[in-house]
């Protein structure tokens, strides 16, 4: 069977829009921290510094201890991340404070790592 | 000439779209676009469940779309869509242009040398795997270009790897995409089944090779009945090329071999 040339200009960009339309069928998390399953209000951060595994590792690490974060999961391509959080321990204003809090570099200066851009409140 | 300029129409607006992602507009980083990264990310998904570095979702469902494509029209990503196959593409048409001619490795040596992609596929994926990072992005066109040398770049190596494929692609057509690039080497088999082929009327040619000299990858059209070669992108340069009309032409031939 004859195809026109024209087909395929079509053929691709209706592959690439379906492949990025079928993103949300693989939503899995770059890490996961605590049970995410956990009963708790859920506050979605969109966080400049969060692009790899490595920074969204260092990110987690950052709420390790604070009372009434009970999940954490960031995925490093969207620079998001979503927190399960018990709103009787803690305020997502607190949770933007931790995330933008200065910290300690190997040469002895201090940074802000990380800074919360947007956020929802689930 | 109007199938091209449709071409490099839809490339440009992708590449665009590409560097404008680069630059920081959009909500993800361009590496979240790359099919290939989809490619790196199966090994780690398979065994912890987790995507490598900075790896995501939409690398896979690109990565999927794009094998679908290739099942469909062989590697029409690479000749319509890649912004990495079209740089190739005008650096070996403006090499063409200021050298005269580019240089074509003999068929024999053609074939050997396109055997390097498999090596090079083994070699991305394997250190990926193995160290949970994209340890290889300071040796990617694809990095280093929209990155601008960014995080992860091997300093002085980078911008000799990246200088040297310039020159490659200026001496000779198509030259990362025939011998080097990794996410052709995982498309190969795909592309072999693919369902659209150039076909020839073998009645009606006049096996001038005005289609080989026309293809970017050195493809000897007027040798077959249809093109089935794992390399062929159908970017239609070959049908627009053909002094004799409908001797090529699209056809639906089905995975089988026609």
């Amino acid at each position: 069977m004859k195809i026109s040339v024209w087909t395929l200009p079509i053929l691709v960009v209706v592959a690439l829009f379906g492949g990025y339309l079928l993103r949300t069928a693989v939503a899995i998390p770059t890490t996961t921290v605590g049970t995410t399953q956990a009963t708790g209000a859920k506050l979605e951060c969109v966080v400049s510094g969060v692009k790899c595994k490595g920074t969204a590792a260092f990110f987690t690490s950052l709420y390790e201890g604070v009372d009434g974060v009970l999940a954490i999961e960031t995925f490093a391509t969207e620079h998001k991340a979503v927190f399960t959080y018990d709103p009787a321990r803690i305020s997502p204003d607190d949770i933007e404070k931790v995330m933008e809090q200065e910290v300690l570099l190997n040469d002895g200066s201090r940074v802000q790592v990380f800074e919360c851009l947007s956020r929802q409140e689930m | 000439m109007v199938v091209r300029y449709v071409r490099y129409s839809l490339l440009f607006i992708l590449t665009v779209l590409v560097v404008s992602l680069a630059l920081g507009y959009g909500s993800r980083s361009f590496e979240a676009y790359c099919p290939f990264g989809g490619a790196e990310s199966l090994w780690g998904l398979y065994t912890v469940g987790e995507f490598s570095c900075a790896l995501g979702p939409l690398n896979l469902s690109l990565l999927v779309a794009v094998v679908g494509l290739t099942l469909v029209s062989k590697k029409s990503f690479c000749g319509w869509a890649c912004p990495i196959g079209f740089a190739s593409e005008l650096l070996g048409r403006l090499g063409g242009r200021v050298l005269g001619t580019q240089w074509r490795p003999g068929p024999r040596l053609d074939q050997v040398l396109r055997l390097i992609r498999y090596p090079v596929l083994v070699a991305f994926l394997y250190l990926t795997y193995k160290s949970g990072e994209l340890i290889l992005r300071g040796y990617d066109p694809f990095y280093l270009i929209f990155s601008g040398f960014g995080h992860g770049s091997a300093g002085a190596v980078s911008y000799y790897v990246l200088g040297a494929l310039i020159m490659g692609a200026l001496l000779i057509p198509m030259f990362f995409c025939r011998y080097l690039c990794p996410l052709g080497a995982v498309l190969d088999p795909f592309s072999r089944l693919g369902w659209i082929k150039v076909a020839r009327n073998a009645t009606t040619c006049t096996d001038c090779g005005i289609c080989q000299t026309a293809c970017p990858h050195d493809i000897p059209v007027q040798r077959v009945d249809y093109v089935r070669s794992r390399d062929c992108t159908n970017c239609a340069e070959c049908i627009e090329a053909c002094p004799e009309e409908g001797v090529l032409t699209l056809r639906a031939a089905g995975w089988r071999k026609p």
